[in-house]
């Protein structure tokens, strides 16, 4: 184990089915992720990130490789490694018909702590505005995943493993989540989260790790793989867009797919805004508009030409 | 082990227990009823013996004379009924040791937690164990609390033992649904399964006691129900060889299913 890796991955793969019908969910993935870090997990839907993190938690068995937490085998010591982390699913599925007090209470109980566990739970419930006394099937998808977030964190576990954790909660609650990531973080504790949503990874991690198509592409420090300098600009004008502007447009170095459409023109441009204000003022501008990029596109300027210029 | 998933599965489950044993104690009091009238009795004997033994033999006896006696009648008709009633709580017991949680992801959450998939399906597989004993048992006091309080002309523990010995039956229905439940992975084929494995019993055990011959012989002897007819225990000819083999199949059953759910992925 490399020192202060908590998660150390050497050639893990998955494939699943058998024959002509086997397909790669996870492909010789080698990973490692320091004690104190939060490591972000970034791919879209498919790529393989729950696959690694069922493998981590031993719910299923690797093809290939291996994978150590706190330096043990996930698969041969699983029961002391889970002792020690927290995990929320993507999926989320509790028992419909009992009360979260009682399965914080359950949970507490197969953790061994009850008292202790269960105080936690409940400051972390007060933290969260969810009320423990309904039953989960009366709870709505935002606080059924609050709960999901208290049991994964009420026993203050050295590692947490956190698949999609925010989707679905407003706005107010993802923000008192990312403040309980930084105190987790500032404890010494690990967090491994998997997300596709990038203004969540700039806002908590440290590093992040890009998955696409069960292959790690990148691993990186946030600033890195998010300072891809290129925005999409919308350009309104009162009237028509000036007549020669989008030819003078496709011709200045920084501005690619331009595209005219009545009085507005839209384009992709990188580095400084001043040549494209001079080259828009022959025109009466109402608004301009920009955007910022997705996280496909981030991923396809990272992996193709624009990386250089990023 | 902890015994703390045990625990929860009992206090989680105890409606059913109730529910179970007060509907099939509510069958058994019925049986009884019929059981107080001798006019009654004698009714259905009468009507038996114009019966051909094939169809005798689906009524849970092998000799019209045992419907003749009160514990013959309590014996034969509410042990064979109660012995399908329990086949399906069985299937249903043996597919909430994995199966359910499995397939609503809910298994995700335990085995993320410090216990291991064994100790798991173990508490678990127990635990419905113990439900399906304290089903068994309440049904057996509501019947033979009937008896007595209709004062029917029986004897008590002749009634209660053979009542008890559907329990085997119950942990083999629960264990091979559990099984099927490990190795085909989608619940729905599962109860499909044991849906057909409990029919096929059962058309064993009725075609196997009309017909004669050795295939019939084996028919029988592999069919589960042939294992709980509650006369033997009237005619005093209870061999407890048969439970024993029983028994072992369960063990057998849930070796196998304990192994197939600690070495395979879960939830895919």
């Amino acid at each position: 184990m490399a020192s202060g890796s908590i998660i150390e991955i050497k050639g893990l793969s998955k494939t699943y089915g058998s024959g002509s019908k086997q397909t790669a969910a996870l492909s010789n993935l080698n990973l490692s992720v320091n004690q104190g870090e939060i490591f972000g997990y970034l791919g879209p839907n498919g790529a393989g990130k729950t696959t690694t993190i069922r493998l981590l938690l031993d719910l299923i068995r690797p093809s290939q490789g291996d994978a150590k937490i706190f330096g043990m085998d996930v698969r041969a010591e699983s029961v002391e490694i889970h002792r020690r982390i927290g995990f929320f699913p993507a999926e989320l599925s509790l028992w419909e018909g009992r009360t979260g007090d009682q399965i914080i209470h359950y949970v507490a109980s197969v953790r061994g702590d009850t008292r202790g566990i269960v105080k936690h739970a409940g400051e972390l419930a007060e933290r969260l505005d969810l009320d423990t006394t309904k039953r989960v099937r009366d709870l709505s998808s935002g606080n059924k995943r609050k709960l999901g977030l208290v049991i994964a964190m009420m026993h203050s576990p050295e590692l947490l493993i956190l698949d999609e954790p925010t989707g679905g909660l407003d706005p107010l609650v993802q923000q008192t989540f990312h403040t309980m990531m930084d105190e987790y973080r500032d404890k010494g504790k690990t967090v491994f989260l998997s997300s596709h949503i990038l203004s969540e990874v700039q806002a908590i991690c440290d590093r992040v790790g890009i998955l696409r198509d069960g292959e790690l592409k990148a691993v990186e420090s946030v600033e890195k793989i998010t300072n891809v300098e290129f925005n999409w600009v919308d350009v309104n004008f009162r009237d028509a867009v000036p007549a020669g502007l989008q030819q003078k447009l496709e011709n200045m170095p920084t501005i690619t797919d331009v595209s005219a459409n009545g009085a507005r023109v839209r384009m992709r441009m990188i580095g400084d805004f001043d040549p494209l204000l001079r080259a828009i003022s022959d025109g009466y501008v109402e608004s301009l508009h920009i955007e910022e990029p997705t996280l496909e596109e981030i991923f396809l300027a990272y992996y193709s030409g624009d990386k250089e210029t990023s | 082990m902890s015994g703390i998933v045990i625990g929860n599965t009992l206090r989680t489950s105890w409606k059913q227990i109730l529910y179970w044993g007060l509907g099939l104690g509510a069958l058994g009091l019925y049986i009884d009823f019929i059981a107080s009238s001798p006019d009654i009795i004698s009714g259905y004997a009468e009507l038996f013996k114009t019966m051909p033994p094939a169809m005798l033999k689906a009524f849970g006896a092998s000799d019209v004379a045992l419907f003749t006696t009160s514990e013959g009648w309590i014996v034969s008709i509410f042990v064979s009924e109660a012995a399908i009633f329990l086949s399906v709580f069985a299937v249903m017991a043996g597919l909430n040791i994995t199966a359910n949680d499995e397939q609503s992801g809910v298994m995700d959450v335990i085995l993320s937690l410090p216990i291991s998939r064994a100790a798991y399906i173990l508490e678990r597989w127990i635990g419905y164990a113990l439900i399906g004993l304290a089903i068994i048992l309440l049904t057996a006091a509501i019947t033979v609390g009937g008896m007595v309080g209709m004062n029917i002309e029986a004897p008590s523990d002749v009634v209660f033992a053979s009542i008890l010995n559907l329990y085997p039956s119950v942990l083999l229905v629960m264990t091979v649904t559990s099984l099927l439940a490990t190795v085909m992975r989608r619940r729905v084929v599962a109860i499909g399964l044991s849906a057909a494995f409990v029919i096929v019993s059962y058309l064993f055990n009725a075609i196997g006691a009309a017909a004669g011959g050795a295939a019939a012989d084996l028919m029988e002897r592999l069919s589960y129900f042939s294992y709980v007819h509650g006369e033997a225990f009237v005619l005093g000819t209870y061999d407890p060889a048969n439970t024993v083999l029983v028994l072992l199949a369960v063990a057998i059953g849930f070796g196998l299913s304990l192994r197939m759910f600690v070495s395979r992925d879960i939830g895919i």
